[in-house]
This record gives C-alpha cells, structure tokens and sequence, in this order.
C-alpha cells in the first residue's frame, strides 16, 4: 500500500452566507496532494481556489466533508490547534510578502521561532541559516522598505522554511514582481521542492509561473475542472 | 518571550512617541497628583507631631472654658482661671516636672524708629522647662522679678533681627505695648510651625509683669503642666482636674467649666484629620487615574486596528491567540508603567519644592511608590484587555486580507 497522502480533501464544502445569500466556495471538492509534489492551483476569481488554499493552510476549516493534513482530521481542529499545526508543519508566501514593517530582515524570519519558544541565540542562527538559503547573506540588517521586492519575498520565504515545514503554502508569489523577478523567485521555490523535498502548493493565474510546478489543479465554480501533470514529469 | 514581548512594546511605544506621550498623560498626571498628595501630606503629619512634640513632651494645657463635645459649639466661660489654681496645682500635684501659668496677646512691640507685631507671652519660669524652651544669651527672669512684676523680656530670634540685626540685644531697652523693658535674654530659634506661624517672632516676660502691664487683669489662660517621666499624662490629667474642681469649687453635680488638654491627643487629632484631608485629596487625583486608564483603552483598539494585518501575519505563522492577547495586553501595561514612573517623577518633584516652599520634611514613602507603579500597571491590564482580546480573537484570514 502506497503512504498516506500529505493532503487530502473528501468531499470537501465551504459555504458562505445563509439562505438566499449562500455561496458555495467548494462544492464537494475530492483531492489529494502527496509529500514532496509542487502543485499550482490555478481558476478565476471566485473559483474556489484561495478558499481551498486557505483550507490546506489550516487557515480556515470545511464547512462540511475531511480534510486530512498528516494523517489527521485538520479541519476539526480548534484555532489553537491548527495554530500549532500550522506553525510546526506549514510555511507560508503572500502576494504583498507581509512583512514586518520597521523590522529588520533577521527580526522577520526569527518571528515563527518566537512563537515556538525557541531562545534568542538559536532562533539568529537558524534566521541567518534561511536568509543565507534565499541569497540575502548581509541583508539581515535591513528593513523590509530598504529591500527590493524580489529582496522582500525572499526574506518572507526564508521567514516559511526556517522552522524547517512540511508544506509551504504561496499565495500569488510573484503577483508583484516583475517578470525577472518572478522567475527568480520561482526556480528558489523550485530549488527549495527539489532540495528539501518541500512540498509546495501555490496559487497562481499565471500560466508561466503554474508551469514551474509538476502538476496543476484548476478550479471553477467550486469544483476542480481539471488536473494536469506537467509532460516531462508524468 | 515575555523579555522579548516587552521589548516589542517598548518599541511600538517609540514608534509613536507623540501619540504614545499624549495617551500618558492622564496616568502621568494622575499618579503625580497622587503622589505630590500623599508626599506632601505625610510631611506635613511629620511636621504637625514633630512642633506639637516640640512643645513639650508630655505636655498637658488646662484652659478656661468647657471641654468641647461634639456636635456643640465650644462654649467659653467667663470665668477665667486664676492665681489660686496654679497655687493649688503647685501644692497638691503630684507627677508634675513643671507648672507654669501663662497668657499671651499679640502687642505691637517698638524700638527706634522700628515697630513689629508680636506674640507677648508671660509666664513663670516653669514655662521653659514644660514647653522645652532655652535661653541660649542672657539670662531667664528670676523669682524675685516674678514677684515683683519687672519690667524686664526675653525676645526671639525674628525680634532680634528686626531690631538690633546681628547684634546682641541685651542690655537693650524695648517698647512693648505701653511699656518699656529691658531685654534680658535670647531665646532659642525654634522656626515656623507646619501651619506657617513664626516660633520665633515673640517676647517673654513674667507673668505679673504681663498680668499688670499688658493685660491690666489677673486673669490666667493657660496653665502648662509637664508630666514626669514616671506618670501618665492620662492619670495627670485626672489629677488636675480633681484639684482645679476643688479650687473652684464645682460640684459633683456640675460640669466643668476647663478643660485639660493632652498635646498628644492634639497631635494625633491634627496627624488624622491631615491624613483623611490627603486621603481625599489623592481621592479626587485618582479620577484622573481611571481617565488615563480610558485614553489607553481607545489608543490602544486604535493600534489593533491599525496593526490587524501584522496581527494576522503573527496568527498565520504560527501565534496563538494567547500570545496575541499577551502582546498587546504587555503594550498596554508598558504604556501605563511608563506612565506611572512619569508622574512618580514629576509627583515627588512637586513635592519636594513643595516641601522647601511650606519648609515641611520631604517624606517620600516607598511603600506609595511601588503602590503607585502597581496601580498603573493594573490600569494597563484591565483597559488593555479588551483591545487585546478584540485582536487575538481577529480571523486570520480577514486580518490578512485588511488594508
């Protein structure tokens, strides 16, 4: 028997809204996602796709139907709960990079070590580790507004996989970019996939940017409508 | 990670320095008023028991007049105390270190072509030994001038400088009312009293002498009684009045027509009702406290509004809503701490030029420090916490999404 999928959906809804009003996010959506896979979730706006980015960062729950995550039953989880899920197991990449203003580089990726209790001298160690991962060695000073964009999402993603996760979790990543940028900002993440064996999940409208990724999902209405391996990977 | 919690909130704080500062300001002005209040109160208190133990220790004063009872005007008799009881009290008194009758009046007092308003007092010489008076130049007034009513003084310290500057009075000759005498000593400089009187602003002659030349009557209105060191003032005081009764001839059936007074019971009166006064007082700055605790409260849900998506960046990578509520509930408390040790400043500073300008003692208490740093750091909590439970309860998802 192949291992248990790192991420798996069954019959997964996610409603909004009562009565008239109600919008059905995902309609009874089924997926799998296996350890070490770089997926691209592509769809329209309004398709499903950042509700169920948002479902396998743990950063929401299903309506109704399972989510798995690790063999465990994530979507009945309490806030805590996924917050401890979520800071041990999964990284995450935005849009806008979110960083800390006025904080330092350093000071940013150390943030999720802070939050597992980890002493101040081990937590530079591993932040500098990171930033060194992403090519920002002797940036670690610098605020995110003295950073180019490029420069801000690589310190947001050496801030993902310096608690060493299982999942990194990118929503839009090059959205702001340029098209050089975004390029170097997706063979990292592809460095980092094949590297680490990180396991990506990337949402993206993109088609040059999904095709960093082995296999691609779209959605629509709430439904996958298709689900493609990259050619040279199947 | 609460070091480094607090760290953060130091940081914000710096951050926004003006607003940070004009959120302070009712606690700072809240905790300075309480503090220059309750400094400058105890000083005060210090001050009251150290003139009233100044008087004499053990000090009992008999006045004419019944003793007041609440509630009741105090009623003065016009019968006045005389020669005889000081007599009587001489003979029969049994515990007493010393004995003095005296009155007082307020006479201008003239020489040259300088004129000065004085307290004049006459006494016998028992006066100095019960009200820890010294001569520090010349010499007291003997018996014999008691007797016979000599036209000599002894003047203090503010006199002697009005009069004669630096130079030695004795020997000198003032006026004193419609008298004329001859100062034959100097007291020793006793300053003013908690209530700004100047101790030293007087002239002391014998109580004939008064009784005939300033007051033009044989009235006494006040008799000192010191205590020895073996007997109790309250058990004197029973005495006394048992003999002045007998003097004067009241019956068992009457009441008193003087009372006797214990300088302690008067010490203690004064320091309690000093005390409820500043209590009050420090009352009404504590308002101000609770307004401080307010202008926290709003400043602080701006800033969780203002910082929901670091908020939700915090909660997404990992934070808990414990340690949402921790971060801000720590900023709030910093806030109010720091706002606390700025009034604790500016209190004692006020304080202390309060205490050089009224010449009390400068008496900080520790204990009303550290009351006053725990009490802004209580504020902080309580007003801190709504603001800081409304963002560690925010959606992550909503947070990040908000501009």
């Amino acid at each position: 028997m192949a291992e248990a999928p790192l991420i798996s959906f069954e019959k997964v809804w996610k409603t909004y809204g009562e009565g008239e009003a109600r919008v059905h996010a995902l309609a009874g959506v089924d997926m799998s996602i296996e350890r070490g896979d770089f997926v691209a979730i592509m769809g329209p706006s309004g398709s499903g796709k950042s509700t169920s980015m948002n479902i396998v960062g743990c950063l929401d729950a299903p309506t109704k139907g399972r989510y798995g995550f690790l063999g465990i039953d994530a979507g009945r989880l309490d806030r805590t709960r996924r917050a401890i899920l979520r800071n041990l197991h999964i990284g995450f990449v935005f849009q806008g990079y979110n960083l800390l203003p006025r904080t330092t580089a350093a000071e940013n990726v150390e943030l999720p070590l802070i939050y597992r209790g980890m002493a101040s001298g081990e937590r530079r160690k591993l932040a500098m580790q990171a930033l060194g991962e992403v090519g920002l060695e002797g940036r670690e000073h610098h605020t995110p507004a003295e950073l180019s964009g490029g420069q801000q999402q690589r310190v947001a993603i050496a801030r993902a996989i310096v608690t060493r996760p299982t999942l990194l979790v990118a929503d839009e990543p090059t959205g702001n970019l340029d098209t050089a940028r975004s390029h170097e900002i997706m063979e990292l993440m592809t460095r980092l996939n094949a590297d680490y064996g990180l396991t990506i999940v990337m949402v993206t409208h993109e088609p040059d940017i999904a095709a960093y990724a082995r296999r691609t999902i779209a959605f629509r209405d709430g439904q996958i409508a298709s689900d493609t391996l990259r050619a040279e990977a199947a | 990670m609460l070091l480094e919690t607090i760290r953060l909130a130091l940081r914000s704080v710096r951050r926004n320095v003006l607003r940070s500062f004009l959120t302070l300001l009712g606690i700072v002005i809240g905790v300075a008023a309480v503090i220059a209040m309750l400094t400058i109160g105890s000083g005060t208190t210090a001050k009251v028991r150290s003139d009233i133990s100044a008087l004499g220790s053990n000090l009992l004063t008999v006045r004419s007049g019944r003793p007041p009872t609440p509630g009741q005007p105090p009623v003065r008799s016009n019968r006045p105390l005389e020669d005889k009881d000081v007599t009587a009290l001489r003979a029969h008194l049994l515990g007493a270190r010393a004995i003095s009758g005296a009155s007082q009046k307020t006479v201008t007092v003239v020489s040259g072509t300088e004129s000065l308003s004085v307290s004049v007092t006459g006494s016998d010489t028992g006066y100095f030994d019960a009200r820890n008076l010294a001569v520090i130049d010349g010499r007291l007034y003997s018996d014999a001038e008691i007797r016979s009513g000599a036209n000599v003084c002894l003047v203090g310290e503010t006199v002697r400088q009005q009069f004669f500057g630096s130079a030695s009075p004795l020997g000198s000759t003032i006026r004193v009312g419609r008298m004329s005498c001859d100062i034959i000593g100097l007291l020793e400089p006793k300053g003013y009293t908690g209530f700004g009187q100047d101790q030293d602003n007087v002239v002391m002659m014998p109580l004939t002498t008064f009784q005939r030349r300033i007051a033009g009557n044989r009235n006494i209105e006040t008799i000192y009684v010191a205590a020895d060191d073996a007997t109790p003032t309250s058990e004197l005081q029973t005495r006394i009045e048992d003999i002045i009764r007998d003097t004067r001839r009241i019956t068992a059936d009457k009441e008193d027509d003087f009372n006797v007074r214990d300088m302690t019971q008067i010490a203690d009166a004064m320091a309690s009702a000093t005390s409820t006064m500043t209590g009050m007082l420090s009352a009404v700055a504590g308002v101000s406290l609770l307004v401080g605790g307010i202008g926290i409260m709003n400043i602080m849900l701006v800033s969780v509004t203002e910082r929901t998506r670091e908020i939700g960046i915090r909660l997404a990578i990992g934070a808990h809503e414990k340690h949402i509520l921790i971060q801000f509930l720590v900023e709030a408390t910093v806030l109010s701490v720091l706002g606390g040790l700025i009034g604790i400043a500016i209190g004692l500073a006020l304080a202390g030029a309060a205490s050089l300008a009224l010449s009390i003692p400068f008496a900080p208490s520790l204990a009303v420090v550290l009351m006053a740093v725990g009490f802004s750091a209580l504020i902080g909590m309580v007003f801190g916490f709504f603001p800081a439970l409304r963002g560690a309860r925010l959606d992550p998802i909503e947070a990040l999404r908000h501009e």
